[in-house]
């Protein structure tokens, strides 16, 4: 028990998971993910079955993959700790030895002298004792290993917590029109549009955010990379789409409305229109011949009504262009230039999670940096040699050696 | 013009190359101090190319392949004249030469029209991002290349006083690869929830980057633990760099996903 427990505390039991994380993510970057079951069966003919049985379809959200993530975050608890108390006994027994004894005859009386000029150029904390004088700076630097795990563990919890606990919600949104949620909070898309004054693409929505309570965010654009926050939520522009609009006048009243898919307008229930669908364009050949044609870069250049006028119990399918009218017994319909809409990104996100998740990003990289490039100096130097000490003496020893190279060289002697 | 300066720039680099690598042959060190010479020239032209480039553009210069693989070797000139002359690393010249060469031949493969910035790379986390990916990748390119001169070193010495310099630098030079590319992936994480809304999407290229990191962790563990050292961890080094060639090139190229320049254009219309 004693040795399984070590073995899950151990370096190489984290380097194990880590080595098996990157084999599952290699397999989740080579084969689709999250796909339909047809497109398995369509591209891995031979081994579809195996792909479902070992979940290579969904290996990032497979039970193994999370036991896996769990199994780190054990690991690097216990190393977090492990670390923090092999800090707390190393550090006084680090300046301990350093004070203790000093290796004879190491360097010569010149080279010391330039040592030591170079730990004090260096701000080093310089304290005698026995006739040692043991130089030190860089305390933080203890912590930069402790600091890296213990921001790589909150990370990962809450990266966990940032990807599955907010809800999504994804609507598109007429302007002028308002999305209501369960909570009462409403968001208006006041307007769209695709492109920006000088006419680079550039889809922006202006919408209002209203909170239960009667909060305004206020009429705020939103595109991609600036979503609009308010309370707990927060509103992304996500896509967009073209819708097409019609006038309907009857009786000396009229109505306008937006034409969506496969639309009957009528009054009676017989005679109307049933519209069809909205074209970004057509194609004319020599002949005469007109063909419809789809949007490939979204804009509508010359688009086109098609529907089904039905009157008197016969039908005609028909086109109509942005301006056209046609009458149908009593009613008078007009088609309207197509309006584009965006298609909203809504997410709610408990309020302190983000916080969090900035904080450990930064606990993070603070501690890489200072286990990186703040390495703890402790040179303790006497009569007739030096020693460097602490937790990572390379970096201190191979300034060190720069000094004496320069030394030896002028002597024509090389390191 | 641009042209010009460009290929006036990897000319340079070529002839820098050659003259280092027929110096050390010859073991004519005055062609080596000219190939240094024609090198920092070589990376003068290309500083200034990407200084035009990004005054032409309005931006900085980081936005697609060719770009970003300039600004890559640009990344590897400039590590190399920081451990040359605040350093005082004078082996590291004829690797880092051929490194830089090797990605700015690569650039020179790229179309080289500018373009303008997709609405989804117009944040204020695009040169933050792009740049220390840029710098991480030139960190360990140039661990692989000291990697290959200390296997080179030790085949012909073993005792050689400089495999321990060597050994340690490759370290160095990792530890700060693997900063920048931490700094990468998680600004690239924050950018995204601004962008798309989501931290995390195991995007191919979100996802080659976190088995680099886990690549070079695993060496850092390694070499801190003291349990390998010398050849080992040198092998290591070099073993990696088609890993970082595979998530700079391979995924953008060969995996579909929101990095992929074959998917641009679909974003593009998504967006």
């Amino acid at each position: 028990m004693k040795k399984a427990f070590q073995f899950i505390q151990s370096m190489t039991f984290g380097l194990i998971l880590l080595g098996a994380i990157t084999a599952c993510s290699v397999i989740g970057s080579l084969i689709v993910q999250n796909g339909e079951p047809m497109t398995y069966v369509r591209y891995y003919p031979d081994y579809y079955q195996i792909i479902f049985a070992l979940q290579f379809d969904h290996i990032f959200t497979s039970w193994y993959f999370i036991a896996l993530s769990a199994l780190l975050c054990v690991n690097l608890i216990l190393c977090s700790v492990i670390r923090f108390s092999r800090i707390s006994r190393q550090k006084p027994a680090a300046y301990e030895t350093a004070f203790a004894q000093v290796p004879e005859g190491n360097a010569d009386p010149e080279q010391l002298e330039k040592i030591r000029q170079k730990l004090e150029s260096m701000r080093c904390r310089k304290e005698e004792r026995n006739g040692i004088t043991v130089y030190s700076r860089n305390d933080f630097g203890w912590y930069g290993s402790f600091l890296t795990h213990l921001g790589l563990l909150l990370t990962i919890v809450l990266f966990g917590a940032a990807m599955y606990l907010p809800m999504v919600i994804d609507e598109p949104c007429y302007p002028g029109n308002s999305l209501l949620l369960d909570d009462g909070t409403r968001i208006k898309v006041e307007s769209f549009r695709i492109e920006d004054e000088t006419g680079r693409l550039d889809y922006t929505s202006e919408i209002n955010v209203i909170l239960p309570d009667g909060r305004e965010s206020g009429v705020r654009e939103v595109s991609v990379n600036h979503p609009v926050s308010m309370g707990r939520y927060k509103v992304y522009q996500q896509t967009y789409g073209t819708v097409g609009k019609m006038k309907a006048e009857r009786n000396g009243k009229s109505d306008e409305f937006y034409l969506e898919s496969k639309d009957f307008l009528s009054a009676d229930g017989k005679n109307g229109i049933w519209f069809d669908e909205l074209y970004p364009g057509f194609i004319t050949d020599d002949q005469g011949r007109t063909t419809l044609i789809q949007s490939t870069s979204g804009h509508y250049e010359n688009p086109v009504y098609v529907f089904t006028l039905m009157e008197d119990g016969s039908t005609d399918m028909m086109m109509a262009f942005p301006g056209d009218t046609l009458e149908v017994k009593d009613m008078k319909f007009t088609f309207l230039d197509p309006v584009e809409y965006p298609g909203l990104r809504i997410k709610r996100t408990p309020a302190m999670v983000n916080m969090l998740l900035l904080g450990a990003v930064l606990i993070m990289t603070l501690g890489l940096y200072l286990a990186m490039f703040v390495p703890p100096v402790i040179v303790a130097v006497g009569k007739n040699g030096y020693a460097v000490r602490g937790p990572k003496p390379e970096n201190t020893q191979y300034e060190i050696n720069m000094i004496l190279k320069q030394d030896q060289n002028s002597s024509g002697v090389s390191i | 013009m641009m042209n010009f300066i460009f290929f006036g720039g990897l000319v340079l680099y070529f002839l820098s190359m050659f003259l280092q690598f027929a110096g050390m042959v010859f073991k004519k060190e005055s062609w080596t101090r000219i190939a240094w010479f024609l090198f920092l020239a070589g990376f003068a032209l290309e500083t200034a190319y990407l200084i035009i480039r990004g005054i032409m553009a309005h931006r900085l210069p980081l936005s697609n392949q060719f770009e970003f693989a300039s600004a890559f070797s640009w990344s590897i000139g400039a590590l190399l004249i920081f451990c040359y002359y605040r350093l005082h690393l004078d082996w590291i010249q004829s690797i880092g030469i051929a490194a830089t060469f090797l990605i700015i031949s690569y650039a020179a493969l790229q179309p080289r029209e500018i373009t303008e910035l997709m609405p989804a790379l117009r944040s204020s986390w695009f040169g933050f991002h792009i740049g220390s990916a840029a710098i991480s990748y030139a960190a360990f390119m140039l661990a692989g290349g000291v990697g290959v001169r200390y296997i080179l070193v030790e085949k012909k010495n073993s005792s050689d006083s400089s495999l321990e310099q060597m050994d340690y630098f490759i370290y160095r030079l990792i530890a700060l690869g693997i900063l920048m590319l931490t700094i990468t992936i998680l600004s690239g994480a924050i950018w995204a929830e601004e962008a798309w809304s989501a931290f995390w999407t195991w995007d191919p290229k979100e996802v080659w980057a976190l088995i680099t990191w886990i690549i070079y962790a695993v060496y850092l563990h390694l070499r801190i633990n003291r349990k390998r050292r010398g050849a080992f961890l040198a092998w290591y080094a070099i073993l990696s760099v088609p890993v970082v060639l595979f998530t700079f090139i391979g995924v953008n190229t060969l995996l579909p996903g929101l990095h992929s320049y074959g998917a641009l254009e679909a974003l593009t219309r998504l967006m």
